[in-house]
């Protein structure tokens, strides 16, 4: 336990030190501190920039998007995932396409949404959907597939119905897996939404990110980069202590 | 170091001396004693095999024996000198499974040792030969693992163990994993091997029929800590056959080995 | 009928309805302008489109270099020793986590909007991975391996060269695999952004004056790139497949890099 506390200090030291070399960088003047602003100037626009309500909007535009894609891509997938592991025939002919669709570049295909949906909402959620739909239904597959034969022998031998079935044997093989799988679906997801504000947009925190970028106000850029990235993270580290919480039922 | 070729063996080659031999394993909770005071005697030639429950620390003397790894306190010594790291000229080592390099040949695993000291490739060859001809495996030479059933892998290994000729041949459960036909197929071709070349042989394992089926002396070994509680001859002739399986000899020797580990469990 | 059968003529069937269904008028041509009409675009600009795509191969390679390479070696060095592993490696898949592209304006302030800025972006962009992929590859060596090459006599560079390197190859490559295709869609994606050259400011340029079909010749052109990488990595691991056994099967590094994890995030 003292060492899992030891390794946990020591990854804080590495992101202090981090911080600390960027505040020197800048503080010092060996990188030019209108290229990198210090960490501290960041960190305090960052406070500056969450009190703005254009910024808040921005923020609640892309939450919108990004959940919006997420509820659609989510169940969409999840059902297609489930017809694809559970026929054979169906699996056999569906696999390579959707290992092909899933292998190649999603953005590349962004000019094409915006030529059909415009550069509104629903080119957002379009883009996000389209980003995450292939990883949940990959993803739901693998799940079901690893649902152990012997336990479904041993549930069939002790006359489960199928609903006890489901709940009893389906359902707690697979969760960690879908958890996994809901974890990377949210980084397709973020990302794809991202990009698509970053992109053509008029509202939202990457159009905004661009923006400043375009203006090289780099206080404000690396300001809302931060703010992302901790947004991310956070999420991510939030799935992933559900996972190690049931992490006992994988084998 | 001193190369050992120039040290004048007190004993003589494939003599193994282990004197008061502890194993303590450190961890950040506890020391756990591993192995307490052992003492064992093997003479050359001998088929010696280490039998015991799981945690007696039997692996753990073979790896000592192997200088995988030191003990804590005690000596240990193969052909007179102590075994301080590795050394293929007097020791192979045979492991349990899945030992062998997957992405090299069945002659290029048997060379692996060779290479390892710049042994022309011609050399290399002839010896890889003559050590997969020696466990029959001639003609299997240009196959993959992956190619190989678990027995003739096995095989594979143990010219791998033979191919510097050691005196002294380690075997850490090699055949644990095999069926039970494999297994007997693979004692009595071990048999053979050892008849052959009259190394010292240590065998661990966990099956008792095994031991005594193999063995000239049989050790058995106790868990927490591990230490030795008894020490058989098996007298029985050789060559070892199938019916004697079933003798009287065979039954108490083995009932005698049986009654140490029921209670230590 | 077989399956392989149903998916080719699934395949063929999507690709005359891209012919059938633009040219009948039940697609706007602005939408999903007929593969004819896409092709033929793409060959009256032949010319611009072997610029661009010069510019693009060109910006691929280097990052390739940068990302596959500091990958690599980064990933072999914290994954062969515990003490950093245990201490970096969930911190760089958390920063998997963030969506790096919005890294890229900074790129574009740093370095400006010519070459550098994109190779940068696609360098970062492909590391991680490669970086996760061949420290979890190297994690995976069966410790048998090791230790029957250390009964053997083996001194620690023998053992990294005929034993850690061989047996790491499987997974390294799989990390190439999606390092590689990161690094061309970073590629591309910053072109697409901001940039002067390339495909993706092919792409973006005809996007704005609303030239579908010269756009999907675009579009087209990187999913060529895209799959002739692919098929490369594959060509090599099969030849490699022999490898294949070198890790215990099953094992999935203790959950720190899950193998969806390492596909391109779009």
């Amino acid at each position: 336990m003292q060492s899992g506390l030891a390794v946990k200090a020591a990854r804080v030291a590495i992101v202090v030190a981090l911080f600390a070399i960027w505040e020197i960088l800048s503080r010092t003047g060996i990188v030019n501190p209108r290229l990198l602003p210090s960490a501290s100037d960041t960190l305090s626009t960052l406070g500056e920039l969450l009190q703005r309500a254009s910024v808040r909007k921005d923020l609640a535009v892309t939450a919108t998007e990004v959940v919006t894609a997420f509820a659609l891509a989510v169940p969409v997938g999840a059902l297609i995932g489930f017809l694809i592991a559970e026929n054979r025939y169906f699996a056999e002919v569906a696999k390579p396409l959707l290992f092909f669709a899933f292998s190649i570049p999603k953005s590349i295909f962004l000019p094409m949404f915006i030529l059909v949906f415009g550069v509104g909402f629903s080119q957002k959620v379009g883009f996000g959907f389209f980003s995450t739909i292939f990883i949940v239904i990959m993803s739901t597959t693998t799940a079901v597939e690893s649902v152990k034969v012997e336990h479904l022998t041993v549930a069939r031998s002790y006359g489960a119905t199928p609903v006890q079935t489901a709940f009893r044997v389906y359902l707690p093989s697979m969760l960690p897996v879908l958890l996994e799988a809901l974890r990377i679906s949210m980084i397709f997801n973020l990302t794809g939404v991202i990009l698509a504000e970053m992109y053509a947009s008029r509202d939202g925190i990457g159009h905004q990110i661009a923006t400043w970028g375009e203006n090289f106000q780099m206080k404000q850029l690396l300001a809302g980069v931060v703010m992302i990235a901790a947004i991310a993270i956070a999420f991510n580290e939030l799935v992933r202590w559900v996972e190690t919480r049931c992490s006992h039922w994988r084998t | 170091m001193q190369p050992l070729a120039n040290i004048t063996p007190l004993k003589p080659a494939g003599a193994i001396e282990v004197r008061n031999v502890g194993q303590i394993f450190k961890t950040t909770t506890q020391d756990v004693v591993a192995l307490e005071d052992v003492s064992l005697d093997v003479r050359p030639g001998r088929f010696v095999v280490l039998v015991g429950p799981s945690g007696c620390g039997k692996s753990t003397l073979l790896m000592m024996m192997a200088g995988l790894r030191q003990q804590t306190s005690g000596t240990i010594t193969i052909s007179g000198a102590p075994i301080p790291e590795p050394d293929p000229n007097r020791v192979g080592v045979v492991f349990q499974e899945a030992s062998l390099f997957p992405w090299l040949t069945a002659e290029e695993n048997v060379e692996f040792p060779l290479a390892l000291r710049g042994v022309t490739k011609s050399d290399r060859r002839a010896r890889a030969q003559d050590a997969l001809k020696l466990v029959g495996l001639d003609g299997f030479g240009k196959r993959h693992p992956h190619e190989l059933s678990g027995g003739m892998k096995q095989r594979v290994s143990i010219a791998r163990g033979l191919v510097q000729d050691p005196p002294v041949l380690l075997m850490d459960e090699p055949f644990a994993a095999l069926d039970e036909q494999t297994r007997m197929t693979m004692g009595d071709e071990l048999l053979r091997i050892w008849a052959a070349t009259g190394k010292t042989v240590v065998f661990v394992t966990h099956s008792l029929t095994e031991a005594v089926y193999l063995a000239d002396e049989v050790i058995v070994m106790s868990p927490r800590p591990g230490r030795i509680v008894d020490h058989l001859q098996v007298s029985l002739p050789r060559p070892r056959t199938y019916e004697m399986l079933s003798g009287d000899a065979f039954g108490s020797l083995r009932d005698r080995i049986w009654r140490h580990i029921r209670k230590s469990a | 009928m077989s399956a392989a059968t149903l998916r080719r003529l699934i395949v063929f069937g999507l690709i005359a309805l891209w012919e059938i269904l633009p040219r009948a008028g039940f697609i706007p041509e602005l939408f999903l302008p007929s593969l004819s009409s896409t092709l033929a675009a793409g060959w009256n600009e032949a010319g611009e489109y072997g610029h661009a795509l010069a510019v693009t191969l060109y910006e691929v390679a280097i990052s390739m270099a940068f990302a596959c390479g500091g990958g690599i070696l980064l990933g072999a060095i914290v994954g062969s020793l515990p003490r950093p592993r245990i201490l970096i490696m969930p911190m760089v898949s958390s920063l998997y986590a963030v969506p790096l592209v919005i890294l890229y304006p900074v790129f574009t302030v740093w370095l400006g909007i010519g070459s550098e800025s994109k190779i940068a972006f696609a360098s970062i962009y492909g590391f991680l991975p490669t970086m996760l992929a061949t420290a979890a590859g190297i994690q995976t060596i069966d410790p048998q391996l090791l230790l029957a090459a250390r009964s053997m006599g083996a001194t620690l560079s023998q053992r990294l060269v005929r034993v850690i390197i061989p047996a790491a190859i499987p997974t390294v490559l799989s990390g190439l695999r999606v390092g590689g295709a990161l690094v061309i869609v970073g590629v591309v994606v910053s072109e697409m952004l901001i940039s002067s050259a390339g495909i993706g400011y092919l792409i973006s340029r005809y996007r704005t004056i609303l030239d579908s079909p010269h756009v999907f010749a675009g579009v087209l052109l990187v999913l060529a790139m895209a799959i002739a990488f692919n098929a490369a990595i594959k060509w090599i691991e099969r030849k490699a497949a022999i490898w294949q056994t070198g890790t215990r099967a099953g094992q999935d590094s203790a959950g720190e890099v899950a193998p969806a994890a390492l596909q391109p995030a779009t």
